[in-house]
C-alpha cells in the first residue's frame, strides 16, 4: 500500500512529523477511541504545534486515513516477514497466521474500536467493503508465498488465509486460538493447507529469505 | 392463518416492516405500536430495553428467517459439496436481492453492522448444527478424510461459509465453476477424500 504524497499546500513531508502524528493518533485511539480523539489531542500527544499538524495533514480525516494506511502496511510487512525462511509452506503459513492473529490481539487501537466503536470499523471490513479488504490483504501478503506457489495461486491462497484469520481471530466464540502456535498449526495442517491449490506439491524455490 | 401469531413475533415482524419503510434510526416504538396493533405497555413488557432491544432482536429475527430459507433451499442436496455449492449460490443471490438489507447498508450501516456482529454467533451455531448431520452422512459413505473431527470440520466450514456469504472476495458466486472450485478445493480439500 502506497504512502500518500505531500499535499500541495504543505512542505515536503518530514518523516519524523508523520511518524509522531501516526503514533500519537494510535495512542489516543487506544485510550479514548476514535470519535472522542480530536486533532488537538493528537497534536498534544505528538508534542507538535496544532498549526504544524494542520499544515501537514489538513485535518483529522486525512490523518486517520494515513494512520490506517501506515498501520496496514506495517502489519502486512510483519506478516510477510514472519514467513521468513520457513522451510515448508506449512511452516510459512502457520507463522503468517500466528503473526496476523497476534498483531490483531496486540493492537490496542483496534481492540478499543472493536470493543467500543465497532460501527466505525465494521463498514470497512464487511459486505462489499469486505471484498475490497480481503483482496487487498491477500495481495499485500501474497509475496511471502511466492517461494512456494506460482503468483496466481499465491494470491488466491493469501486471500483465503486472510479470511481464516478474520473469521477465527475476531470472533469471541472461536474454539481456536490462532495466537497459539500449536493450535494454529493443527488448524492449518488439517483444514487450511489441504485446501490451498498447489499446496501438495509446494516446495521452496529459493533457499534464501525473500523480502516481499 | 387461523393460528394466532404470538405477540413477540407480531412485534418483531412489525419492527421489520417499519425499518423497511423508515429506516432503523427513524423507526419509533410508536410506529411499531401502530404497525403491530400491540400496545405500548405490552411491547415494553416484551422488550424492556426499548427501541435498542427491539432493533437488536429484529435483526436477529430476520437473520434467523434468512438462514432458515437458506436451509430449506438446500436441505435435500445429494451430498455435502453440492449442499455447500447450492448454499453459497442461493445466499449470494438472496443477499443481492434483499432490499431492506441493501437500503440499510447504504444509508445507515453503522446502526446495522454492530447488531449483525452480535447476532452472528447464534447464526454460526445454527449453521454448524445444520451441517453436522451431512458430514456424518459423508463419513458413513466413506468420503471423509481419515482422522477428521466432524465437529471441528463443521465449525470451520460454518465460519468460512458465513464469511463468504457476506463477502465473496475474489469469488464470482454467479459462476458455477468458480463456486465448485471454491467448495471442493478451499473449503473441503482437508475434509473430503
Amino acid at each position: 500500500m502506497a504512502l500518500p504524497t505531500a499535499t500541495p499546500q504543505a512542505p515536503s513531508l518530514s518523516p519524523t512529523i508523520e511518524d509522531r502524528a501516526v503514533q500519537a493518533m494510535l495512542a489516543c485511539v487506544a485510550r479514548h477511541g476514535l470519535a472522542k480523539t480530536t486533532f488537538d489531542d493528537v497534536a498534544r500527544e505528538a508534542g507538535c504545534a496544532r498549526a504544524t499538524l494542520y499544515r501537514y495533514f489538513g485535518g483529522k480525516r486525512q490523518l486517520v486515513r494515513l494512520t490506517v494506511t501506515r498501520e496496514a502496511a506495517r502489519i502486512a510487512a510483519g506478516i510477510r516477514d514472519a514467513a521468513g525462511a520457513a522451510p515448508t509452506l506449512e511452516d510459512a503459513v502457520v507463522a503468517m497466521v500466528v503473526r496476523a492473529a497476534r498483531e490483531l490481539r496486540d493492537n490496542e487501537s483496534l481492540q478499543f474500536l472493536f470493543a467500543f466503536e465497532p460501527e466505525l470499523v465494521l463498514p470497512h471490513v464487511t459486505f462489499d467493503a469486505g471484498n475490497r479488504f480481503l483482496v487487498a490483504a491477500g495481495s499485500a501478503v501474497a509475496p511471502a508465498l511466492n517461494r512456494f506457489l506460482p503468483a496466481e495461486r499465491a494470491e488466491r491462497a493469501a486471500e483465503w488465509l486472510a479470511r481464516v484469520v478474520l473469521t477465527h481471530a475476531v470472533s469471541p466464540t472461536s474454539p481456536i486460538d490462532l495466537t497459539d502456535e500449536s493450535a494454529a498449526r493443527a488448524l492449518v495442517r488439517e483444514f487450511v493447507l489441504p485446501g490451498l491449490a498447489g499446496a501438495e506439491t509446494a516446495v521452496p524455490t529459493t533457499p534464501t529469505t525473500t523480502r516481499g | 392463518m387461523s393460528v394466532s401469531v404470538a405477540p413477540r413475533e407480531k412485534v418483531l415482524a412489525a419492527t421489520y416492516a417499519c425499518v423497511a419503510r423508515f429506516g432503523m434510526g427513524k423507526t419509533t416504538v410508536e410506529d411499531v405500536v401502530k404497525e403491530s396493533g400491540v400496545s405500548r405497555a405490552s411491547i415494553y413488557r416484551l422488550f424492556p430495553g426499548g427501541k435498542d432491544q427491539l432493533l437488536r432482536e429484529t435483526v436477529g429475527w430476520e437473520m434467523n428467517r434468512f438462514f432458515t430459507r437458506l436451509a430449506e433451499a438446500v436441505y435435500d442436496a445429494p451430498d455435502f459439496a453440492s449442499l455447500l455449492e447450492g448454499g453459497l449460490v442461493f445466499a449470494h443471490r438472496a443477499i443481492q436481492e434483499h432490499e431492506v438489507l441493501r437500503k440499510v447498508l447504504e444509508t445507515e450501516p453503522e446502526r446495522l453492522l454492530p447488531l449483525i456482529t452480535v447476532e452472528q454467533h447464534r447464526v454460526l451455531e445454527f449453521i454448524t448444527a445444520f451441517l453436522l448431520p451431512y458430514l456424518e452422512r459423508e463419513e458413513q459413505e466413506g468420503r471423509v478424510r481419515e482422522g477428521v473431527d466432524l465437529h471441528a470440520a463443521a465449525d470451520y466450514v460454518a465460519r468460512m461459509i458465513l464469511s463468504l456469504i457476506g463477502s465473496p472476495g475474489r469469488w464470482d458466486m454467479d459462476d458455477p465453476e468458480q463456486v465448485s472450485t471454491l467448495v471442493r478445493e478451499e473449503l473441503l480439500g482437508g475434509i473430503l477424500v
